[in-house]
């Protein structure tokens, strides 16, 4: 009755999933701290938390209570599942990959280590074995949330946003009503997939019901400040991005938030956040869990440093070759006057099909720099079919009709 | 740009699922637990033969047969157990021993309602001139009193060619229903008139039957704790337990139902030369698998959807009895049964180091000290079961293997026990309805009684105590025994006469 007591009370004046969590697994550890799955359970919800507020000190603690479960139990599989989770989490995605295959060989009908394996190879740019591992995990329960979610985000790279918003509804609606941060995930990526093609009121619509069920949760704010970005209402832009690097403050953040402020004409805070961003950027570049995409484009289209752009997207590129990150290194090779080189890594990023207006641009902005004005023509229209309102399509208009007369008749 | 933590899904909802339960018998892997209609239970494959065959007479065809949809309980209205329209039935042959099917038999099943606003299957009375709004007791598949009314289609693939096997009046294959009672239908009638004889020597059938299978389920899956008989040791029978044509213990599976599909077709069909070939041919050899389908959720979809067909998903398959339920660890099981059987090697520990022996093996330890004795692993002398015998084995793969140019036993002097007790067309070698798959597996898998060493007592005489099945088999195609009806229905339990003891 006293435990009840004590939870209910917590639970009135804790607002998100993950703390309940955090709470009840103290609780747990302190009538029995000689217990495994009290400790799994707590890493799990560190874990969920580190999702939550974007600090990763989360997954550091996460990290310990498993290293204190794996004391109790070496070889227990929980503890062994939640790692890879981790690993995923810190971004270290080679490692995780590893232990995801050791843990199927263990237990080859596991479905979460299905989805874990889709993760690490989608963020190492290995497609096919991605899809592989995901269409697996949808045969073993057809429709199921890891599932749903995995394949959902493959359809995106995979250019099918209709199949990927399908998916995510699905997704959505099996979700308990009471995991909030679990909806309002789902509802941000529902949010950016109509964005993505210049659906901004569909898009609104998603994130709105986001912030409504998790407030201030740091992803949708992001995604809302791009989307006011992209209606050109760059004061709520500013305070909407403002208050995403107040609640998740990483390096990639900033960026998108002086970004922000340098469009809506607060060019003094604006520069000061932006040097900002690259000293936080470098300092943390070596890393795994790093900033290092944006600090390409920082150097590519701010600094005017190509050199460092390409230094970076090379380091970048020997760890993940996912579409992102071909994009950035593409963008970092043309801006060094490498075009022929560019233009192969941007067509190996598109060749995985995804429609993305900023890597069209890219792509004939590219192939205008090589001397191909028809590819450059077809990808600069398809940017801008795409999405009208991209954060590119001003510079794509210009590449277009800077090219168009030349076709002319 | 998103960050990873954008993509990184839903961990939470599923890390806090219960595990999956433990398995039983008919309901082998977490996959097919969770989908009752495509779990497969048996997998038939023999020569066929009649009630007065001769002995040696030359073998002309072979019976095929899949069992799916577990234990139904045949009073369990009101729709009774209709086929799944959404999956694909496949009984898939071997012929050149590389465990890649050369030969698929493909059902699929359409259900139609007749009386939407009935609530059931609703008839009777046809004796006594029938009552006032209710159709006449079924006797065919026109009445409209059979509300539900299944048909069904079967085509044959081999090689590049599909054939659909049909009447030879373009009529539909009805599938037999459940057997709701004497007074709302004729059952007898209904199998009778459901059992299709095609050209080319082609019969087919699909319906509720009884179920072929027979076994102590509670005994096997309570850890092997099989009945204490005549011999005083539990689970090894005494020589006149072991040639009774009777149960002395409850067979489990009495009285309940299955939904079985048959089909019979000349040898020629099977084999990779198209002929029928003498026993000691190579070639007179094929393995025989069972799968159920479903469509797939594809990540890429169909370009074309209303055109091209969809991809399929395996759900389940069966060559061998019990190596899904029995050897197959818990957390392979999903594998296993979504995997081809070309790729069983993947299985071989389980095969060849079966945990089931090591486990009865451990108990009698302390049960009967020094009683049994098992062969230890590697258990070589069972990859007869899992390859081709001779020259080319072909890969370790879970087929029933049947040599087709072996002559079917006449019925009067086959053996429940099959090839281990000298009767050459039994299991196996194929495997009959009523071959005691039970008994064989406790003394070929655990007793080690392929190794002429470990060929002796207590091996030998393993067995559950459930040598027959509950309800008599027929003696033609397609083999099996009348479904039992929902009102009168009887399961055998513990306890009662024929049941064996409680203790």
């Amino acid at each position: 009755m006293k435990t009840l007591l004590l939870i209910a009370a917590l639970a009135s004046t804790i607002e998100s999933p993950a703390e309940r969590k955090i709470a009840s697994a103290r609780l747990w550890l302190k009538k029995d701290s000689g217990s495994y799955p009290a400790r799994n359970a707590l890493a799990l919800a560190l874990a969920r938390r580190a999702r939550e507020t974007g600090d990763p000190a989360y997954y550091r603690q996460a990290e310990e209570a498993l290293e204190a479960s794996f004391r109790i139990s070496p070889d227990n599989v929980e503890a062994a599942r939640l790692s890879v989770w981790t690993l995923l989490g810190k971004h270290e995605f080679a490692r995780a990959l590893e232990e995801a295959r050791a843990l199927n060989r263990r237990m080859p009908d596991d479905l979460l280590t299905y989805a874990f394996l889709t993760d690490a190879h989608v963020e190492l740019g290995n497609y096919e074995e991605a899809e592989e591992a995901a269409q697996w995990l949808l045969d073993l329960r057809p429709g199921n949330l890891a599932g749903l979610t995995r394949g959902g985000y493959l359809r995106e790279l995979f250019g099918d946003i209709d199949g990927a918003l399908e998916w995510m509804l699905m997704a959505h609606d099996q979700t308990h009503f009471n995991e909030n941060e679990d909806r309002a995930w789902i509802l941000t990526l529902m949010g950016h997939l109509e964005a993505s093609r210049g659906r901004l009121e569909a898009s609104e619509g998603y994130l709105a019901q986001a912030l409504e069920l998790f407030p201030d949760y740091h992803y949708a704010l992001g995604e809302l400040g791009k989307v006011r970005m992209a209606q050109k209402r760059y004061p709520e832009a500013v305070s909407l991005l403002r208050l995403r690097y107040e609640k998740a403050p990483h390096p990639e953040n900033l960026y998108d938030f002086a970004g922000a402020l340098a469009l809506a004409g607060e060019t003094e805070e604006a520069e000061a956040l932006f040097a900002r961003f690259e000293r936080e950027a470098r300092a943390e570049s070596e890393g795994v869990d790093n900033a290092n995409r944006e600090l390409v484009f920082y150097y590519a289209d701010r600094a005017s440093e190509p050199e460092s752009a390409l230094a970076i997207a090379e380091r970048e590129m020997a760890r993940r070759r996912d579409v992102f990150t071909r994009d950035a290194f593409a963008w970092a090779l043309h801006r060094s006057g490498k075009s022929a080189a560019a233009r192969g890594e941007i067509e190996a990023a598109l060749a995985v099909g995804i429609k993305d207006a900023r890597m069209l641009y890219h792509a004939g902005a590219i192939s205008a720099a090589s001397g191909d004005r028809k590819a450059a023509l077809r990808y600069l229209e398809e940017s801008l079919a795409l999405n009208p309102y991209s954060p590119v399509a001003t510079e794509a208009r210009e590449s277009l009709q800077q090219l168009e007369p030349q076709v002319a008749p | 740009m998103r960050s990873f933590e954008l993509c990184l899904g839903l961990g939470a909802a599923l890390f806090l699922a219960p595990p999956p339960g433990s398995p039983s018998n008919h309901r082998e892997a977490p996959i097919t637990a969770l989908d009752h209609k495509a779990d497969i239970t048996d997998l038939y494959a023999f020569v066929s033969y009649d009630q007065n065959q001769a002995p040696g007479t030359p073998p002309t065809k072979v019976t095929l047969i899949l069992g799916v949809d577990p234990l139904l309980e045949p009073a369990n209205g009101p729709t009774l157990f209709p086929f799944d329209p959404g999956i694909l039935y496949e009984i898939r042959i071997d012929n050149n021993r590389n465990a890649v099917a050369d030969v698929i038999f493909q059902f699929r099943f359409s259900t139609e309602y007749q009386l939407p606003g009935v609530y059931a299957a609703a008839a009777g009375f046809s004796d006594l001139g029938g009552a006032p709004g209710v159709p006449p007791r079924i006797e065919d598949f026109q009445n409209p009193g059979l509300n539900l009314r299944q048909t069904y289609r079967v085509t044959m693939i081999r090689g590049n060619k599909r054939v659909e096997l049909e009447n030879e009046d373009g009529s539909p294959f009805f599938a037999v229903p459940g057997n709701a009672g004497p007074r709302t239908m004729n059952y007898e009638a209904l199998f009778d008139q459901a059992t299709y004889h095609l050209d080319d020597g082609v019969s087919v059938f699909a319906g509720t039957t009884d179920d072929a299978f027979w076994i102590d389920l509670g005994a096997a899956f309570d850890t092997a704790n099989f009945r204490t008989l005549g011999s005083g040791v539990p689970g090894v029978l005494t020589n006149d337990e072991d040639m009774a044509q009777q149960n002395f213990a409850s067979d489990t599976v009495s009285g309940f139902a299955v939904n079985s599909i048959a089909i019979e077709v000349p040898i020629e069909w099977l084999t990779r030369t198209g002929e029928i070939e003498a026993a000691d041919s190579p070639d007179a050899t094929i393995g025989v698998w069972g799968t159920t389908s479903r469509r797939k959720m594809t990540i890429r979809r169909s370009p074309g959807p209303a055109t091209t067909r969809g991809e399929w998903r395996q759900v389940q398959r069966m060559g061998n009895p019990l190596i899904n339920e029995l050897l197959i660890g818990i957390g392979f099981k999903d594998r296993f049964s979504m995997d081809q059987p070309k790729n069983d090697a993947q299985f071989a520990d389980f095969f060849l180091n079966p945990p089931i022996a090591t486990i009865v093996e451990s108990l009698y330890s302390v049960l009967v000290p020094g009683a049994l004795d098992v062969p230890p692993a590697p258990r070589n002398d069972l990859l007869p079961l899992v390859t081709y015998t001779g020259p080319k084995t072909g890969p370790i793969a879970d087929l029933l293997r049947l040599n087709t140019g072996v002559a079917a036993t006449p019925p009067q002097t086959a053996s429940r026990l099959g090839l281990i007790a000298g009767d050459g067309a039994g299991f196996p070698n194929g495997r009959r309805v009523f071959d005691d798959v039970v008994d064989i597996t406790l003394r070929v898998g655990v007793g080690g009684v392929l190794n002429v060493d470990f060929n002796h007592f207590p091996n030998n005489v393993l067995g559950d105590g459930v040598n027959v099945n509950d309800a008599p088999y027929r003696t033609s195609f397609p083999y099996l025994a009348s479904a039992p009806d929902g009102r009168n229905r009887r399961h055998v339990d513990p306890g009662e006469v024929g049941g064996g003891p409680i203790p």
